[in-house]
């Protein structure tokens, strides 16, 4: 299981996350759904041990996660893709997986077409794709992923709730941040709501339709 | 007597210059790389040598390059009692340009280098050594080729002003040679002709590298 336990952070003096306590159970996914500015990307950055908590620990299955490995990978919002290599070259250089892995992970999300390309020669919904591969393909545990469809259609998004199914099914443990609320409902087993650096509710996902709390009913009322 | 008049006649004369021209260019060119990059990385490293990278470069580029010149040939060497040859005092002052210019253009790649793209790579469980050579590596070379390119082609148009301190490199022999023939239209058209067929395309070369490699940069 990767759990967070008491996990605080300031940036700049200010408080960003407040004693966030959460967990994620191999073969689940868990949706952090919240405004923006609630502190979701940065729980994910800690979470990956991409940021280190000013309190509190991060552990992956009993051992203290300090520093970003292909055990928890994680989808930034920016991307990163390397941008002197192709999006196939982005995706095979840790080569924790076959070519014929990777081959089948690619038709899985349509990227046929265009995946000799460099990054700067795609679309925002390409590149979005190519580094959901590239940290499938990494083999992780436990799979973050920050706002991964914000700019993919619905054709593509319905690829990608299928792959995630698909990876949930082999043991995989998967935290998502998304705005797209169907799409979280439709695919979570869990949901966390978030707002100013802290949980305010969680729930399995009837929470969408049914929230308990009024920080959420007053966000989920325009969905 | 024709521009290839001049060229046949004069040519040992003129390849004396152009020769003298190379080697000011290679000597400040190297030293300018060699050293730049050195104090470049130190400053991206250390706060305080990255404050004094940043301070020089700012002084270096606010003296005209031509004072500069004027400045170590005459007040510094009568200052300190020495005497250097034009050619070193040439070779010391674009140097000095040189070297500043690189150190902060190298400084500030590395400073502002983003730090993700790293974290990706960790990420993908590749070695310390692994992300040096196929992600930090490669991407600062290609964002930083074509500026450093093109600082050294400024440089090799400006040992152009070491003839005013009498380095008889090519167009101090051009100035002499007009001087005995008294045709300036052929000369200086002729120099004018080989700046630009050398320099010309160098500076294609700058910018095609530039908008192939930096452009890599614009989804960041």
């Amino acid at each position: 299981m990767l759990t967070a336990h008491n996990i605080g952070k300031k940036r700049d003096g200010r408080l960003i996350l407040n004693s966030i306590d959460i967990s994620i159970e191999p073969s689940s996914i868990v949706s952090l759904i919240g405004p923006s500015g609630a502190g979701k990307t940065t729980l994910l950055n800690v979470l990956s041990g991409v940021d280190a908590p000013d309190s509190g620990e991060v552990r992956v299955d009993d051992k203290v996660l300090s520093h970003p490995s292909p055990r928890v990978a994680m989808v930034f919002q920016q991307l990163f893709l390397w941008p002197h290599l192709t999006l196939w070259q982005n995706i095979t250089l840790a080569k924790l997986s076959t070519k014929d892995e990777i081959a089948e992970l690619v038709a899985a999300l349509g990227m046929e077409a265009f995946i000799d390309r460099y990054p700067n020669q795609t679309s925002l919904g390409q590149r979005q794709r190519a580094a959901v591969a590239r940290a499938i393909a990494l083999k992780p545990k436990y799979l973050l992923l920050d706002e991964i469809t914000s700019a993919l259609d619905i054709e593509q998004i319905e690829r990608v709730a299928a792959l995630l199914e698909k990876l949930r099914a082999s043991g995989v443990g998967i935290l998502l941040v998304s705005h797209l609320i169907n799409f979280a409902k439709r695919v979570s087993d869990h949901i966390v709501f978030m707002d100013g650096g802290a949980v305010i509710e969680r729930g399995d996902k009837k929470l969408i339709s049914n929230p308990q709390e009024q920080r959420t009913k007053e966000f989920l009322k325009f969905f | 007597m024709s521009v290839l008049g001049i060229l046949v006649n004069y040519y040992p004369t003129l390849l004396g210059g152009l020769l003298v021209s190379v080697e000011l260019f290679l000597s400040v060119s190297v030293l300018g790389i060699v050293l730049g990059a050195g104090f470049g990385v130190l400053g991206a490293r250390n706060p305080t040598a990255g404050a004094v990278v940043k301070t020089a470069s700012f002084i270096v580029a606010g003296i005209p390059l031509l004072v500069l010149l004027f400045w170590f040939y005459y007040p510094f060497q009568s200052l300190l009692g020495i005497l250097i040859s034009p050619f070193l005092t040439a070779v010391l002052t674009l140097a000095i340009v040189n070297i500043a210019a690189i150190a902060e253009l190298v400084r500030g790649v590395l400073t502002d280098f983003p730090k993700q793209y790293i974290v990706a790579a960790q990420m993908a469980g590749l070695s310390s050594n692994d992300i040096f050579r196929r992600i930090q590596f490669p991407m600062i070379f290609r964002q930083i080729i074509p500026s450093v390119l093109t600082t050294q082609l400024f440089i090799l148009q400006a040992t152009l002003f070491a003839s005013l301190i009498s380095v008889p490199e090519i167009f101090r022999v051009a100035q002499n040679l007009n001087a005995v023939l008294y045709r300036p239209v052929e000369i200086y058209t002729t120099l004018a002709i080989f700046f630009m067929l050398v320099l010309a395309p160098l500076y294609y070369l700058a910018y095609v590298l530039r908008e192939r490699f930096t452009r890599d940069f614009s989804e960041r």
